[in-house]
């Protein structure tokens, strides 16, 4: 299954101003493609418009075959709690939750966070941050906040994650550890991973490489 | 999203216990001034029930009418009179008695019924005159229908023998008169002779305009002393269930012209007070709620614009809006059970100390406050937090449903 754009346009305020003029994209299973380009060029838009948080104006966009439009309200949320999983440039943690029950808080909507928490302990191991488990989160670094944020995205081994600049606000250091993780997880389990990004090297990364300006799609290729 | 709403409320510890206590306050105020207000009404009504039957039927007075008269002496003439006739036929007495003994032994509403002749005196003693009501009673049919062997200090009701000239009197009148039990005093209807009684016994209902006014005789001796053998004026009826007393009075007053009234209609002035009591404690009640109320709705606006980002990153994760409604409305709800509960148990225990106080002022009884325990109250305090509780979260709460997560996500830097 794939997610499919078509000539997708989005318009904000009065008068309306076009920030997305026309796409069209598919992104396949499995696949890790990045969006890159310059501020204001619409990544982020278009990232919303691909990961049901938001409609288009025009055209269509379907994920799985289904328009998310067309989904009632709690059809929508549970398909964004079993299939979706969002990193954002900030982590979005609770604070008054310890890290690990950050993470097990999407399995908790339908009560299965018994069943996840090895599962979730597993990911601080991989992640390197298995000793931070029951930190809350003020008390972790900026990097061990992500990684945690990144773990809550993951526990229910979503099909697609959507990353938005996840490195936006982590240095260098700690970005690469992000961009090594992100990446993992789309080659060991598959997950079709799409990172909008500013950074030509993290964007390099991937299997393929969308450029915007001004919501249009400039280049859209494959790397090697 | 009950276990999210407790962490919520508890990384706040100060606003929850502030409105923690709001609540608590108001129900605590509700319970305490509500047993207080019961309780005195409770002890009230069991003062007006020990001297008002469920059911009292009596005479009505016999009015000339005078239409009727002149119909009755000069048919359709018109007549001019001088004097019209007017006033009372003749003494108010229960028309038909047997008819009322027949219906009410029958109904399996009543419990019991007591005829009675009551009729105002004078007892003349030494060199003084006082005026008294006589109740003349069958002593063992009074006692099914009030129990006025218990407020019967000397003595016991059955000595009211008939034909023996007996009466029980009250505590304030035997000190007024100076006399002791065993004593004569002389009473008199105000027409006829004087007649000697001999006081067998004293009763004191703890009300002093009571105690100093009333006398109870044997029927038949009320009878003989105002010369009007075999009459009665009064029936007192007790009923299985007293709360049916005005509905049963208003079905028999359809079928009688004799005056029937519940004791509610009898005490109809006095029972108004209570009306009054009930508006005060729900408007004192009301009040603190209110307050209380703006507190929740507060602390929930406040945090829910604090955790908008929270909400957001909830949505995104496949949390619906009715979850986040949810998770806002527990918290309110949570606040205003655990509130109420707070309060009612601490305004339970004020009300179990306040019974034991003294009051050290004549009342009858202990001589300590009666207070409500009814159930009522613990039900109504406990609604009352509960309801206003849910109002003062819904509108947060819907507010907090209603953000979407884009805005949210997209705004924050
Ligand atoms: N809700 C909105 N209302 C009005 N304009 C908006 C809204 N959201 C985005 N825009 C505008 O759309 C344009 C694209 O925004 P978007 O956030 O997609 O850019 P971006 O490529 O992600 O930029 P950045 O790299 O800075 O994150 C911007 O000019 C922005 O001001
Ligand atoms: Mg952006």
């Amino acid at each position: 299954m794939t997610i499919i754009a078509k000539n997708v346009i989005k318009e904000f305020g009065e008068p309306p101003t076009r920030v997305i003029q026309g796409i069209d994209l598919s992104i396949h299973d499995g696949e890790f493609v990045s969006i890159s380009g310059r501020s204001g060029s619409g990544k982020s838009t278009l990232l919303y418009l691909l990961s049901t948080l938001d409609d288009p104006s025009y055209g269509h966009i379907t994920i799985d075959g289904i328009e998310p439009q067309k989904m009632s309200v709690d059809e929508l949320h549970r398909f964004r709690n079993q299939h979706l999983g969002f990193v954002f440039q900030f982590h979005f943690l609770l604070p008054e939750l310890t890290a690990l029950e950050n993470v097990l808080l999407p399995a908790r909507r339908d009560n299965r966070h018994y069943d996840k928490e090895d599962e979730a302990r597993e990911l601080f191991k991989t992640f390197g941050i298995v000793d931070k488990i029951h930190k809350l989160p003020s008390q972790l670094s900026g990097g061990e906040q992500q990684r945690v944020a990144i773990a809550r995205a993951l526990i229910m081994r979503p099909k697609y994650l959507f990353a938005d600049e996840p490195t936006g606000s982590l240095d260098s250091k700690n970005g690469q550890i992000v961009m090594d993780i992100l990446k993992r997880c789309n080659s060991e389990w598959g997950t079709t991973l799409v990172l909008v990004t500013h950074e030509a090297e993290y964007a390099a990364m991937a299997q393929r490489e969308v450029f915007l300006i001004d919501g249009r799609v400039t280049e859209n290729h494959t790397t090697s | 999203m009950l276990f999210l709403a407790i962490r919520h409320l508890l990384s706040r510890k100060k606003q929850t216990v502030l409105i923690f206590l709001g609540i608590s306050l108001g129900t605590l105020m509700f319970t305490v001034i509500s047993g207080m207000q019961l309780g005195m009404r409770e002890f009230i009504e069991a003062r007006l029930l020990s001297n008002t039957s469920h059911i009292q039927i009596s005479a009505r007075d016999n009015i000339i009418d005078r239409d009727e008269m002149t119909e009755r002496f000069y048919g359709n003439q018109p007549v001019d009179w001088l004097v019209p006739p007017a006033g009372k036929r003749e003494e108010a007495h229960i028309m038909y008695p047997q008819g009322w003994f027949d219906r009410l032994s029958n109904d399996p509403n009543v419990t019991g019924y007591s005829p009675s002749f009551t009729m105002n005196v004078i007892i003349s003693h030494r060199e003084s005159k006082y005026p008294s009501s006589l109740i003349g009673i069958i002593p063992t049919m009074y006692q099914q229908v009030m129990d006025l062997q218990k407020y019967v200090s000397e003595g016991r009701i059955t000595d009211l023998s008939e034909g023996g000239n007996k009466v029980i009197i009250g505590v304030s009148m035997l000190k007024k008169l100076g006399s002791q039990i065993g004593d004569n005093i002389l009473i008199s209807s105000g027409l006829g002779e004087l007649r000697p009684f001999k006081i067998v016994g004293t009763f004191s209902m703890g009300m002093e305009q009571i105690d100093d006014s009333l006398m109870f005789a044997s029927l038949k001796d009320v009878q003989t002393l105002n010369k009007t053998p075999g009459q009665i004026n009064g029936i007192s009826v007790s009923l299985v269930n007293m709360e049916r007393a005005h509905e049963l009075a208003s079905q028999w007053q359809l079928t009688s012209r004799d005056k029937v009234q519940s004791w509610e209609q009898a005490n109809a002035q006095f029972l108004q007070i209570f009306d009054f009591q009930d508006y005060t404690r729900l408007a004192v009640t009301a009040a603190i709620l209110i307050v209380a109320g703006f507190g929740i709705y507060n602390v929930l606006s406040i945090m829910i614009s604090q955790k908008r980002k929270e909400i957001a990153i909830l949505r995104s994760i496949g949390y619906p809006p009715k979850m986040i409604m949810e998770l806002f409305l527990i918290q309110g709800i949570m606040l205003g059970v655990t509130g109420a509960i707070i309060g009612l148990g601490i305004g339970h225990l004020i009300n179990m100390y306040l019974s034991t106080v003294s009051l050290g002022i004549g009342m009858g009884g202990d001589n300590t406050m009666t207070i409500s325990y009814a159930p009522s109250i613990y039900i109504e305090g406990f609604l009352l937090a509960f309801i206003s509780a849910i109002l003062a979260s819904f509108l947060p709460a819907r507010a907090a449903s209603k953000l979407t997560p884009l805005d949210i996500i997209r705004s924050d830097v």
